[in-house]
């Protein structure tokens, strides 16, 4: 068979607009996630009992089960109970809920690894608790889950893919139907493949270009 | 003056029996050197006397603070007491002279001038002034431990603390830490000092501890150690390490 | 129209979890299989078996699985015309292409762990490349995979929801039959979630258990990041 990629080009806007989607989705749903998964961490390793054992649980039950299903959940049996959502915001807030969960577990590694002898000097200069945790913690940690979360970053945007199962008119989506119309099924499927491998290709360019200049004094640092 | 008592200290670290019943006195001015084999508990003995270990039982005094008592307040203590660790650590994301300040800004409440001139004279006294601006990662090891050193002082403590400063250290940088810790003692810092310089030990100290499975074995000036150690296990460790 | 949903509703639930194990079986085992060569190769002093194995592993981390199931789905009998796939071989090749990826970058990643120091104690002992890897390098790195690894598992199973859009019969797509007998997607997706949890979970505690009796400790952020979310 000869591939043909003329077919495809009265689609490109709609190709794009489904990039566009997905990465409107996973930027939302990055900040909201992180954000959450901040709550999620501090509930996890503060000194209430119920409130730890519950964010636990939702930790891992998030983690343990398919992002598919958590959005058939929404999607689906939300409406039985009454509640209405659109594609988009059913995947905003399953990709939202979902990242907070893995957010919250590269926080607590991040905080896990900062050398105690850090904490320990802190300690023996006098310093509180809270203290030691704002000036001496945070940064070295922020810099031990950067890499972390950039790459939860990218894993997210190729996990939007999923939206199109739920019928959002995301990249994929889009190139399911230009396949459907066009019958150019290779042929969109590797100009959609290569627009996901350009984008990821990119964030994570851009998150060690950031790395490095966000972090310039861990060069060379034993952190 | 005696500024540290230690009376029948005890630790233990689960079912392991780490000091057992260690008593000592210093005085002001003081410099004293712990000796020993690894194992033998004389970093569980400095780290407990800035509350870094919590006591099992018996008493410590620090400058009048009770450390067995939990009314006290250890932040306190600490200041009064400064402390350089073994492994250095520096705040790997702070300046040279933002490690030396930030005890004083945020601890102590001091003014950012003050602090600031306090931390460049400290810096200097160490021999690092041109460094003040470095991040730790780029230093090297002797160059990191001087500026722990610089970081302890400017709390201005009563007592210094060494966990083995230069086990850490290529033997050849070994001395430029050494030498500071010289000076701080001839200016009449009292000091603790768990080392295996016994060379150190011997020209500075004016007391050492032998201590040996949680105990001290044998005290002395550094003549009596070195030169005529009493204890057979004091005897023992000597012949193996001079 | 619909009846409740009840007890019955778990026998198709529960053929689909076992379709969905079988299916993580054998593209986990293929995956480990081809994800070692691909990850052998790209820590080879070879270029060109670096270069092949690279293209390859960002490619696939760097496009999502359901694309990657699309292609060989539709893609593969207008490739190949003649070929004929059913459902599960197509399934299986779709997550053994994308498990490959991600365990040769865990293999890269855990001979990279284990220390320069100790390659060169095994040049230096004149030790040709593979006798290296395969007394010195690969025994230690065997212990560093095991916790990404099993991530890596937990993972596949995950993933292997996706391959509902194929139309074949795993847990995911039982639950869409089970929903369209039932018009009951509350409980038929908790119960596909907890048949889920419990696959999953199993698999993150045999993970712990292996580690503990056998003393791997590792830290997590040191090693290559989980597969997928």
């Amino acid at each position: 068979m000869a591939l043909y990629f003329g077919d495809l080009l009265p689609f490109s806007s709609l190709l794009l607009e489904g990039l566009w989607t997905a990465l409107y989705i996973t930027l939302v749903a990055m900040v909201a996630g992180s954000a959450l998964g901040v709550f999620l961490y501090l509930g996890k390793v503060g000194p209430g009992k119920a409130v730890s054992i519950f964010c636990t649980c939702y930790i891992e039950a998030i983690r343990n089960t398919p992002l598919l299903v958590q959005l058939y959940l929404i999607y689906f049996a939300l409406p039985a109970l009454g509640i209405n959502l659109e594609p988009i915001w059913a995947a905003v807030i399953g990709l939202t809920l979902n990242n907070a969960a893995y957010t919250a577990e590269i926080y607590r590694a991040g905080f896990e690894s900062v050398p105690h002898g850090l904490r320990e000097a802190g300690k023996a200069l006098g310093m509180k608790n809270a203290q030691i945790v704002r000036y001496i913690v945070l940064l070295p940690a922020t810099r031990n889950v950067f890499p972390a979360l950039t790459n939860q970053l990218i894993l997210l945007f190729l996990a939007s893919s999923i939206g199109s199962i739920i019928s959002l008119p995301e990249l994929t989506n889009a190139i399911m139907s230009v396949s459907n119309t066009t019958y150019r099924t290779i042929e969109v499927l590797a100009v959609g493949g290569l627009l996901y491998l350009g984008v990821s290709a990119l964030l994570s360019l851009a998150s060690k270009r950031a790395e490095t200049t966000l972090f310039r004094w861990a060069v060379g640092a034993r952190v | 003056m005696t500024v540290i008592f230690v009376e029948n200290l005890n630790k233990k670290f689960g079912p392991n029996h780490v000091l057992k019943g260690v008593d000592c006195h210093i005085r002001e001015r003081e410099v004293v050197c712990v000796i020993g084999p690894s194992g033998s508990g004389k970093s569980t003995f400095l780290r407990c006397m800035n509350g870094l270990e919590s006591i099992t039982s018996g008493s410590i005094v620090i400058n009048k603070h009770r450390l067995d008592d939990s009314k006290t307040n250890i932040n306190l203590v600490r200041q009064e007491a400064g402390m350089v660790f073994q492994h250095f650590n520096l705040f790997p994301h702070l300046k040279v002279i933002d490690n030396v300040m930030l005890a004083p800004l945020k601890v102590a409440k001091a003014n950012k001038d003050e602090a600031r001139a306090k931390a460049e004279m400290l810096l200097a006294k160490v021999g690092l002034a041109e460094k003040m601006e470095a991040f730790p990662g780029s230093l090297s090891g002797g160059q990191m431990q001087r500026v722990a050193i610089a970081r302890a002082l400017a709390m201005d403590p009563k007592i210094m603390l060494f966990d083995e400063p230069t086990s850490a250290l290529d033997p050849e940088i070994v001395g430029e830490v050494l030498t500071v810790m010289k000076d701080l003692a001839n200016e009449g810092m009292t000091m603790v000092v768990v080392t295996h310089e016994m060379g150190f030990a011997r020209e500075v100290a004016d007391r050492v501890l032998f201590m040996d499975q949680g105990l001290i074995v044998e005290e002395g000036s550094p003549d009596e150690i070195f030169s005529s150690p009493r204890n057979a296990r004091t005897q023992g460790f000597l012949s193996k390490v001079l | 129209m619909f009846r409740a949903f009840d007890w019955q509703d778990l026998i198709p639930l529960a053929k689909g979890a076992w379709l969905t194990i079988q299916l993580c079986a054998m593209s986990g085992i293929l995956g480990v299989i081809f994800g070692l060569i691909l990850g052998i190769a790209r820590t080879s002093p070879s270029r060109i078996a670096r270069w092949i194995s690279t293209i390859y592993i960002s490619c696939v981390r760097g496009i999502p699985i359901l694309v990657i199931i699309f292609f060989i789905f539709f893609g593969i009998p207008l490739l190949f015309p003649g070929l004929e796939l059913d459902k599960f071989t197509s399934a299986v090749i779709a997550l053994t292409c994308f498990a490959a990826a991600y365990v040769a970058e865990i293999v890269r990643g855990s001979i990279e762990a284990v220390s320069r120091g100790q390659s060169e104690a095994a040049d230096a002992l004149g030790l040709n490349y593979w006798a290296k890897l395969r007394y010195v390098v690969m025994p230690q790195a065997r212990k560093i995979m095991v916790p990404p690894g099993v991530g890596f598992i937990i993972g596949l199973v995950k993933d292997s929801s996706l391959v509902t859009v194929t139309g074949l019969v795993e847990l995911t797509h039982a639950g869409n039959i089970v929903t369209n007998l039932t018009g009951d997607p509350i409980m038929t997706f908790l119960t596909v979630a907890a048949m889920y949890f419990v696959i999953c979970y199993s698999i993150s505690l045999l993970g712990r258990l292996y580690e503990k009796r056998t003393g791997i400790q590792v830290d997590p952020l040191k090693l290559p990041e989980p597969a997928s979310v």
